[in-house]
């Protein structure tokens, strides 16, 4: 029983390293796929000279700093490969912590409403034009500014919701306000595109709803980029609370665990960093349900070798759903929720009618 | 170390559910609660292991009151074995019992070979240790009250708050359970239903009735036929049993 000889251990610690390998592996390889043929030694050589700061230069240096190949390579595939990456990590890391604080398995920022908040800020921004409103940087970054606003403004109201009535804040509480929100906000959205007339409008804000990484440049990675990084170091010094929470409230706190700060200070953090999340790229569906799912299939609860996976997972799943978004059907872009959605969905049946399912049991 | 809760009173759903409870458990000593259904038990345990704030009057352990200690304090010094251990999710029972180590952790803190020491020597205790493996979700209700009493062991308290931790178990467990408990010579204050386990184990007891102590003293001199008619409202003879030497309560059915 000691801990170095502890099989299961030596083998999630393993699979941490293959997960890590396959993840850079992953913007690696698909960093070459695209509607454009570009031959791999052309991208890798753009690629290492650029990440090499010019060290590594292998050919002209005019092919690798500009041009139509550096343009489509260097400054449009990395940064949507990246900010795949960066959306599947925040995600399936919010999933992960989410379902923990609610003790909740079903729980994801669709569940607790905070996706919904977004497409209503978003819609309104769209339809009603609210980013006439701001003049410079706000006007180009209008949609995003209302969809994260939107978040915010579910997030509060799910909270303030579950609050209301005394009592103490249960995770059944949390789920009930967050479809109560949920389903309101999709209300107001839904009616602003019935009576809106603007047909170029309603396509963007399809477009928006269905999620799309199409937009990704490498100053909109700065934002994600760092909330992924900070999220991600934070809860990594919260394992053990985050194990404890999955035994319910009463034992969490006989355990020695605040439970009433915590589960404030871990919904506010997930709530901001989903926010971001869909504000950068619409809705991305299925991610932080689905992935937290299928990893404690095979890894356990034990968020020390759950919440790294999971992180990881999200981000290898959605580079590969983004490169099928651009490369399924030749010219046409397909929004990236209906490719999550639509590998989501049959996984979950699978999940659902396998005998042995149990949210994270072996047997 | 010992534990301490003055006029506690403890409100809920606008229903007064304890009435001015003040007991103590002194250093080492084994007390148990008694009480029918719904007279508070469980509600006044709750208030002791901080997961309901008592409307009125306060909890001392060593004289210092709860509410100034942070969950981590009281949790390192204070083992709970609840009633209900319904989980959402799936640990091995190997994770679950090194969870009892939580309290004495810093966040990255890794599990030592001592914990799992601790946690292994837990589980032996509890005659659990093969089943360490095990998922806690696959184990009946009887093996997960063995588990949970192996995290609380785990967690290396002075002071043991058992809300009917006979429940579910066979005889053999139950008493398997009690003398463990009895055996780790620290506080004990446990809410129990057998009034037998009772005079075995306990030396002094509270008895609760519709949320008010109407009783305390040496298990002895309370646990008397009149009291349980009082209290239980059934008939029944108490008187020693020659072999154990120990007081027996023999109940008498009414039909």
């Amino acid at each position: 029983m000691k801990k170095h000889l502890n099989p299961k251990h030596a083998i999630l610690s393993l699979a941490i390293i293959i997960f890590i390998a396959s993840f850079v592996l992953s913007i690696l390889t698909a960093v070459t796929i695209g509607a454009v043929k570009v031959s791999l030694s052309d991208v890798y050589r753009i690629v290492l000279y650029q990440v090499s700061f010019g060290k590594v230069k292998i050919g002209e240096e005019a092919f690798l700093s500009s041009g139509t190949m550096y343009e489509i390579v260097w400054n449009l595939r990395m940064p949507r490969v990246l900010m795949g990456a960066i959306i599947g990590v925040l995600l399936a890391m919010c999933g992960v912590v989410m379902q923990a604080t609610v003790q909740n398995p079903l729980a994801d920022p669709y569940i607790l409403g905070i996706s919904s908040g977004a497409s209503l800020g978003a819609t309104f921004s769209i339809m009603i034009g609210a980013s006439a409103v701001f003049t410079g940087v706000l006007a180009t970054m209008g949609t995003a500014f209302w969809a994260f606003i939107g978040a915010l403004g579910a997030m509060s109201l799910v909270l303030l919701l579950s609050h209301m009535g005394g009592g103490k804040v249960t995770s059944a509480k949390l789920v009930l306000a967050g479809c109560v929100i949920g389903s309101l906000c999709s209300a107001f959205t839904n009616m602003m595109i019935y009576i809106g007339k603007d047909a170029e409008n309603m396509k963007s804000v399809t477009y928006w709803l269905l999620g799309s990484m199409v937009s990704a440049r490498w100053y909109k990675l700065l934002l994600p980029g760092i909330c992924a990084v900070a999220g991600l170091l934070f809860f990594l010094t919260q394992l053990r609370t985050l194990n404890t929470l999955l035994l319910g409230d009463e034992a969490a706190m006989t355990l020695g665990v605040d439970l009433a700060k915590w589960q404030r200070i871990y919904m506010i953090m997930t709530s901001l960093l989903s926010a971001v999340a869909v504000c950068t790229c619409g809705i991305v569906g299925f991610v932080g349900l689905m992935i937290p799912h299928i990893v404690r299939g095979f890894a356990g609860s034990d968020h020390r070798f759950f919440l790294p996976i999971a992180s990881l997972s999200g981000g290898i799943f959605l580079i590969w759903a983004d490169v099928l978004a651009r490369v399924i059907i030749p010219n046409t872009e397909i929004p990236l929720g209906v490719i999550t959605s639509a590998i989501g969905a049959p996984i979950f049946v699978y999940m659902m009618v396998r005998k042995s399912y149990g949210f994270g049991g072996n047997d | 170390m010992n534990i301490e809760t003055r006029d506690v009173s403890i409100t809920l759903s606008h229903k007064e559910i304890v009435k001015n409870a003040s007991l103590k458990v002194q250093e080492k000593e084994f007390v148990g609660l008694l009480g029918p259904n719904g007279s508070g038990k469980t509600t006044l345990l709750k208030s002791i292991y901080r997961v309901l704030k008592p409307s009125n009057g306060v909890i001392l352990i060593d004289g210092e009151d709860i509410k100034t200690m942070s969950y981590r304090d009281t949790a390192r010094r204070m083992g709970v074995v609840s009633q209900f251990n319904n989980l959402s999710f799936d640990f091995t029972v190997e994770e679950m019992v090194l969870m009892g180590r939580a309290p004495h952790k810093k966040a990255f803190d890794r599990d030592t070979e001592e914990d799992y020491r601790i946690a292994e020597d837990a589980l032996r205790r509890v005659d659990m240790l093969d089943f360490r493996d095990r998922s806690f979700l696959t184990l009946s209700g009887g093996e997960r009250q063995r588990i949970i009493l192996a995290r609380a062991l785990a967690q290396q308290v002075e002071i043991m708050i058992l809300d009917e931790p006979t429940n579910h178990l066979d005889i053999k467990y139950q008493i398997q359970i009690m003398d463990v408990v009895k055996s780790l010579g620290v506080g004990v204050l446990a809410a129990l239903h057998d009034l037998n386990l009772t005079l075995m184990y306990c030396t002094y007891v509270y008895v609760l009735k519709d949320g008010r102590i109407v009783a305390e003293g040496p298990t002895e001199q309370i646990i008397t036929e009149k009291l349980i008619n009082d209290v239980y409202e059934v008939e029944c003879s108490v008187a020693r049993n020659p072999k154990s030497g120990k007081l027996n309560v023999t109940f008498f059915s009414k039909v």
